[in-house]
């Protein structure tokens, strides 16, 4: 009886949200009267910004990003809380057998590769597809190599906050900066510069690349404590 | 001035990256600094709901866009007045837990001042901003902190708590997205004021999904019946004072959730009949059920859930006496429950149960305490000269005057529930004698704990004898939530614009 309840609830919200999905109509320009024009255009003709996602994201709705970067600290916090035990700091990793010798020096010429093309990526945020989160995702894959490829690679986890809480902070500052000239929060304060150019867009790049070091700091950590974890 | 509205988040988020970096340096700061931002915020929210009863509604843009193309945040005498309540309390938890794991242990305690601030900075985030989206970041931002408050102990059970927390959270912040992903595709926008001015063109079908999936999002933070069922865990395992700061804080911050979506964003008629309904079963459940207790904080937590279905029956009555009747009812359970977290605590202290049959007698080793703990129950079940009074009359004119004759009835038979279990704890405190083997060896308050009940107290009293001092902003709070076309005209039209 219950179980009976139960699949009849589910088929009948089942039923609502593929109706209400299918009447979404993914694909279809229906945004016109909305806000989409918008941002198109004054991302172009104002912010001199190449790329949409990215002034979206930094500017339109920086205040989310804001508040996603948080998310993610908050995270990672409260990972390093409940696997917190006294006086665990580095734990021994347990290993069941060491990489070879192929693994190692490979990720040995990787591991810089993957940094260049995690920092060309968070630099270039504002110009090409992808941006802070992509391109920290992507650094903090490359210490995962490393951690998995060599069993006594070390990461400080000093200058991991450091840098991390660094970032943030410099986030949150730029934004109070936006208070100059009678602006507004998170709003541009720099010069714009011109569309394409590696310094456009005024706050948004900086934005962006201090979002890439706190996304890499913070999954890098994230690894490092969770390899780390005492049984 | 002494800010705007954007610092109440902007500062909290700057402190949690700086401590960290200052706990390096000297550790007592990671207990100072947020004590200062939470006192800063309570002074800046106080100043602006002063500044806004006078001049009228504050909408801040962010990043210099206009709504409904940017982020927007919106002061008004109802946002003000539930941000204001939210900051005081939450400094009072500081005060109270400020020698938390004092020279036990560093790191779980920096987390834990983190952690308290995030939640407060949170809750005020999700009362103040204007768009749909960034709130829904906010209750991720609190979700979380909520989660590792609650696994604060590393133990079993507070586990299992944080646990269940976590996945009735992970559901609700799921449903909300899928939510708030249909009112996009139909309408193209998310500013709140922007869709209640277009939500009339939306098909009625979508608009009743969307609007399920927020009121059972939403439901599960605010500890609606039947998804309350993380809330007596994740009250009993989490540290003392996080409890009180759930019961005034969190939860508050999803009923304000619930009320905007009903009152503001939909026109759905039939919604006030089902808050009606849903909030008299919570009530009626929640309270049968804390009659039952034998933990001290399970009781404590199934009496908030009791009183936050009130809340949403007052809510439900769906005139502007009913909004007044439920803000009262908010603001008077959010310095009462506190009250009795925080007494109560300091009761069963050296207890590893916590059973309410271990309190006898205690009246006698701990005066100060049991007294306190009385004065918030007498307070709680709505005694004259107390706060509650005011406000359990207020929620029973405004049904009286809607002619809810049935309503009436059952609020006053659940209320005589609970004066029962209330009465029942303040019995054996006073009047059951004191046996070495059964009742708990007597803890002493510290002195910070002892100003923050006494300052509870206080303002109890002081709006039992006095209600006039919040009356004017409740009335003020309640006829802004009612006036929807006001709101849409403030936020998309102009209105005062930002201050300086």
């Amino acid at each position: 009886m219950k179980k009976f309840l139960v699949l009849l609830i589910l088929a009948v919200l089942g039923y609502y949200m593929y109706d209400a999905l299918y009447g979404i109509g993914i694909g279809i320009p229906r945004f016109t009267d909305g806000v989409k024009d918008f941002y198109l255009d004054k991302t172009v003709s104002q912010l001199h910004v190449a790329n949409t996602v990215t002034s979206i994201v930094v500017n339109f709705r920086g205040f989310d990003t804001l508040g996603e970067v948080t998310v993610l600290f908050l995270a990672v916090t409260a990972l390093g809380s409940i696997l917190y035990k006294k006086r665990h700091d580095v734990g021994t990793r347990s290993i069941l057998f060491s990489s070879s010798s192929i693994v190692r020096s490979g990720s040995k010429l990787l591991f810089p590769a993957i940094v260049l093309l995690g920092a060309y990526v968070f630099i270039h945020g504002h110009l090409t597809p992808g941006g802070g989160f992509q391109g920290g995702t992507i650094i903090a894959t490359g210490f995962l190599l490393m951690l998995l490829a060599y069993e006594n690679f070390k990461v400080s986890h000093t200058v991991l906050s450091f840098v991390e809480s660094f970032a943030g902070i410099l986030f949150v500052v730029i934004g109070l900066f936006g208070f100059m000239n009678g602006g507004t929060f998170l709003q541009n304060f720099l010069p714009e510069g011109a569309l394409n150019n590696l310094f456009s867009g005024g706050v948004i790049g900086i934005i962006y690349v201090m979002v890439g070091f706190k996304v890499a700091t913070e999954l890098t950590g994230l690894i490092y404590t969770i390899l780390h974890e005492k049984d | 001035m002494v800010g705007t509205p954007v610092l109440l988040i902007a500062i909290p988020l700057l402190a949690a990256f700086v401590i960290p970096l200052v706990g390096m340096i000297w550790k007592e700061l990671v207990r100072i600094i947020p004590g200062l931002v939470l006192a800063y915020m309570m002074v800046l929210s106080v100043t602006l709901l002063h500044y806004v009863s006078v001049h009228g509604t504050i909408v801040e843009t962010i990043a210099g866009w206009s709504p409904p193309w940017g982020i927007n945040l919106v002061f008004s005498p109802l946002t003000g007045l539930l941000a204001s309540i939210m900051t005081i309390l939450g400094f009072l938890v500081w005060m109270y837990s400020y020698r938390f794991k004092r020279n036990v242990d560093f790191e779980p305690a920096k987390k834990y001042f983190i952690f308290l601030m995030m939640l407060v900075a949170s809750a005020v985030g999700m009362v103040i901003t204007g768009d749909i989206f960034n709130m829904f970041v906010f209750i991720e931002i609190m979700g979380i902190s909520a989660y590792t408050l609650t696994a604060f102990y590393t133990g079993r059970n507070s586990a299992e708590a944080a646990f269940k927390y976590l996945m009735m959270g992970g559901l609700a912040s799921s449903l909300l997205l899928i939510a708030i992903a249909i009112i996009y595709s139909q309408l193209g926008t998310l500013n709140m004021a922007d869709i209640a001015s277009k939500i009339s063109t939306m098909n009625p079908g979508y608009k009743i999904t969307a609007l399920v999936f927020f009121i059972t999002a939403i439901g599960i933070e605010a500890e609606m019946f039947p998804l309350n069922g993380w809330a007596p865990d994740a009250y009993s395992e989490a540290p003392g004072p996080v409890g009180a700061a759930f019961a005034g804080i969190t939860v508050k911050a999803g009923i304000y959730v619930i009320i905007r979506i009903v009152f503001t964003l939909f026109d759905v008629p039939g919604a006030y009949d089902f808050l009606l309904v849903i909030g008299l079963i919570t009530l009626i459940v929640a309270e049968t059920t804390a009659l039952r207790q034998e933990r001290l904080k399970r009781m404590l937590a199934y009496s908030s859930i009791g009183q936050m279905g009130l809340v949403v029956v007052a809510f439900g009555i769906g005139t502007v006496e009913g909004a007044y009747a439920a803000l009262f009812l908010m603001l008077n359970h959010a310095i009462i429950k506190p009250l009795l977290f925080f007494s109560g605590s300091y009761l069963v202290f050296n207890s590893k149960e916590k059973r309410i049959c271990e309190v006898n007698g205690l009246g006698k080793y701990m005066p100060f305490t049991s007294v306190l703990f009385a004065l918030g129950a007498f307070a709680i079940v709505g005694l004259p000269p107390f706060a509650g009074f005011w406000s359990k009359l207020s929620v029973l004119t405004a049904a009286a005057n809607e002619g809810l004759l049935l309503i009436i009835s059952l609020i006053l038979i659940v209320s005589v529930i609970e004066i029962v279990y209330y009465f029942r704890v303040v019995n054996r405190i006073f009047f059951l004698k004191y046996d070495k083997s059964t009742s708990v060896v007597p803890h002493r308050p510290r002195f910070n704990a002892v100003i923050t009940m006494v300052t509870l107290a206080i303002l109890i009293l002081v709006i039992g004898f006095y209600p006039d001092a919040v009356t004017g902003l409740l009335h003020n709070a309640s006829q802004d939530l009612m006036n929807t076309p006001e709101y849409i005209q403030n936020v998309l039209h102009g209105g005062q614009s930002l201050i300086r």
